[in-house]
């Protein structure tokens, strides 16, 4: 089979913008490991929340506009959710030790997936993207879809904001200082435990930005969030715990690997990805960037 | 004093003995207990509440005519979660505690295997209302177990014969990556090559279960431009493989063809978002075929349940048909007469009269291959320019059975 330049520069993009989709996700998971030190497997729930607040928001408006205010909508309403989720169980548990805390974040994540059952029921659902973003352009003769190129915008945007918010404003300074010695930022006089809150929501809130991106491409279905979460999880470890740009080179190196794994072996391109994860681990082992850890 | 309490122990006596002995009584004259498990909860459910509803339907109907053999039909359902071991206790439960005549279900193939060598042993009928493996009525099929439903080798031949009729020579094969997926594009591709020789197939793509991006496999099959596409997907990566071939536009350049694909439990979630021209294969259609029978079907399910009927009310339909009619024949409720009047025993439906196949208990149901289109009045996608494929044509061969079965 002919495999033209036009099809492998398509087929980047298509990579790179799955990329971001991760990397959204994976900057919240990145930065509550960083600060809080909480390896929070309920962050796919909240993704999968995201998504399906993202289809009811759209579906309640309707119309053109639908799909943009459930994008603005559903993020906050996963921040009210892990509000409440932080207040009553988390914020007890921040000093207890990371085998206990995986076993309270999975369970968290088993209870906020029977939630989203009881809610909203356990048939697919599906977002169609906004007007002008449906169907696909044509570029050099191959065709990728307009949303995809929504998304290899919308995600640089998102990690500028992001790294303008833990480097240009104080509670983001705090919140980078607690990272690497919380023991000091308390004794600054800075309440260490409204810092965590707020990096806490910041970290949601990302998830809850993912899941609403990721919704007009799939199927809205119990069971994303575990699908999300492990992949989720090999990119903040090859990028570096805690290190936002870590998170996006190691969503990087996962989408690309895999699209172009599917482009020119695809039997075998479930395995790509992985592969590029063990050998980033055999040669680094503590991650590509310096983690915070 | 002694007096009153001799009167009033003799009366709790009489009470309950009368309490003992009413449930035998009455048991003579009682209903006929029809037990179902399948699963009611999770994503399955977009299929299994519609083969519940419609049997209801059909049985509610024949409860105020006055039942059969003058007694009315009562059924209760049990939830196995989609897991074998808690449907296979269910379905003990449902035989041993409840009692039931007959069961039913599931969506399962494991579970309903399991269940059906279970039956085997027990003698109960077991009648298969939604899995799809060709093993149930083939390899392990026996005398107490029936399917109302397609299975992979039925679907394998029906697309085979309606692809076999489209003038496409180099096929790609892209599907989920576990046992039905592989089982639907083995079926398909064997049967297309036995009628085609000059079919070709130049590449495959399998993706994990519940992969949620297919857009990379997609514009990479683009790039080798086969002629057509045989998607072997259930489930989630149905709605996920059409939102793709949507949104890449590959729908319009290379025909795909996909099991299931016109049916109404995959095109009602996309509305009109899903992609048109893609070809599918589906036993049943809420506008197809245009008859008074399935239009008076198709109106009472939307008067009962304010929602069209998908392909597993037509599954709920004929299990309901087939108990009432081979219980009226059989005369009794005796589950040896009652399986020796539903060999071979004929039912009126929405798609046509359906015979229940005498040697290998296998419904013969016709298949509809369409394509997907947008027509003015409904919400969402329908099939049209829809060939019907025979049973005939879709049926193993009672040599191909007995063949799998080592006989």
């Amino acid at each position: 089979m002919a495999i033209g330049w036009a099809e492998i520069f398509c087929q980047f993009l298509v990579g790179i913008s799955r990329s971001m989709i991760l990397f959204i996700v994976c900057a919240g998971l990145s930065f509550i490991l960083g600060v809080l030190r909480v390896p929070n497997i309920a962050h796919g729930s909240l993704y999968m929340i995201g998504a399906f607040a993202t289809f009811s928001i759209s579906k309640m408006i309707g119309g053109t506009y639908g799909f943009w205010v459930a994008l603005a909508l559903a993020p906050l309403l996963v921040v009210v959710v892990s509000l409440i989720a932080e207040r009553l169980l988390f914020c007890h548990l921040y000093q207890r030790e990371h085998l206990m805390l995986i076993l309270f974040t999975f369970s968290v994540s088993l209870i906020l997936g029977d939630l989203v059952k009881i809610v909203w029921g356990a048939e697919y659902r599906s977002v169609s993207p906004p007007e002008i973003l449906k169907g696909s352009i044509s570029l050099l003769g191959a065709s990728v879809p307009r949303y995809n190129l929504f998304l290899i915008i919308i995600g640089p945007l998102v990690g500028i904001a992001l790294w303008l918010f833990t480097t240009r404003t104080k509670i983001g300074k705090i919140s980078r200082a607690a990272a690497v010695d919380r023991e000091m930022v308390g004794v600054l006089g800075i309440n260490v435990s409204w810092v965590f809150s707020f990096a806490f929501l910041v970290g949601c809130y990302l998830a809850g930005i993912g899941g609403a991106l990721v919704a007009p491409t799939v199927s809205i279905t119990l069971g994303m969030d575990h699908t999300l979460i492990i992949e989720a999880f090999l990119i903040v470890i090859i990028g570096g715990l805690g290190n936002m740009w870590g998170a996006l080179v190691g969503s990087l190196i996962f989408g690309v690997t895999h699209s172009f794994g599917v482009l020119f072996w695809p039997q075998f391109a479930i395995v790509f990805p992985y592969m590029s994860v063990v050998i980033v681990l055999l040669l680094r082992p503590r991650g590509l960037l310096k983690s915070v850890w | 004093m002694k007096r009153i309490l001799w009167v009033s122990s003799l009366c709790l006596w009489g009470v309950i003995i009368t309490l003992i002995c009413l449930p035998f009584g009455a048991k003579a004259q009682g209903p006929i207990k029809i037990g179902i498990v399948d699963t009611y909860s999770g994503p399955p459910t977009t299929y299994t509440y519609d083969v519940r509803d419609a049997f209801k339907l059909a049985i509610d109907e024949v409860n105020a005519k006055g039942g059969v053999l003058g007694r009315k039909i009562e059924f209760t359902t049990r939830d196995d979660k989609f897991k074998v071991d808690i449907c296979l206790s269910m379905a003990k439960e449902l035989i041993m505690m409840e009692k039931v005549d007959i069961l039913m279900g599931t969506i399962n193939s494991a579970a309903t295997l399991a269940v059906s060598e279970y039956c085997k042993g027990e003698k109960i009928p077991f009648i298969v209302t939604f899995s799809k493996s060709d093993k149930i009525t083939g390899e392990k099929g026996h005398r107490y177990v029936f399917s109302v439903t397609e299975n992979t080798a039925m679907i394998g031949k029906a697309a085979a014969a309606g692809l076999a009729k489209r003038p496409y020579v180099k096929y790609w094969i892209a599907g989920d990556d576990y046992e039905y997926g592989h089982a639907l594009a083995d079926g398909v591709w064997g049967n297309l090559k036995r009628l085609k020789p000059d079919v070709q197939l130049i590449g495959q793509s399998w993706w994990k279960v519940g992969e949620p991006e297919l857009t990379p496999y997609l514009t990479a099959i683009s790039a080798a431009k086969p002629d057509a596409v045989i998607f072997a997907t259930g489930g989630a990566s149905m709605v996920n493989a059409m939102k793709a071939a949507k949104a890449t536009g590959f729908a319009e350049r290379i025909p795909m063809f996909i099991h299931t694909a016109t049916e109404h439990s995959t095109l009602a979630p996309l509305g009109l978002d899903a992609p048109e021209k893609v070809i599918g294969t589906s036993n049943y259609h809420f506008y197809y075929p245009d008859t008074p029978k399935n239009k008076a079907f198709a109106k009472a399910f939307k008067d009962a349940y304010g929602r069209e009927p998908k392909v597993g009310a037509l599954y709920g339909y004929l299990a309901a048909q087939f108990i009432t009619r081979a219980l009226t024949k059989a005369g009794k409720m005796d589950r040896e007469r009652f399986i020796d009047a539903l060999e071979g025993m004929k039912v009126d439906s929405p798609v046509g009269e359906i015979e229940m196949r005498a040697y290998d208990h296998q419904a013969m149901l016709p298949m509809y291959m369409g394509v997907t289109k947008k027509v003015a009045g409904y919400p969402f996608l329908i099939a049209t320019d829809i060939v019907t494929i025979p049973a005939s044509e879709v049926m193993p061969s009672i040599e191909e059975i007995k063949k799998v079965r080592g006989q």
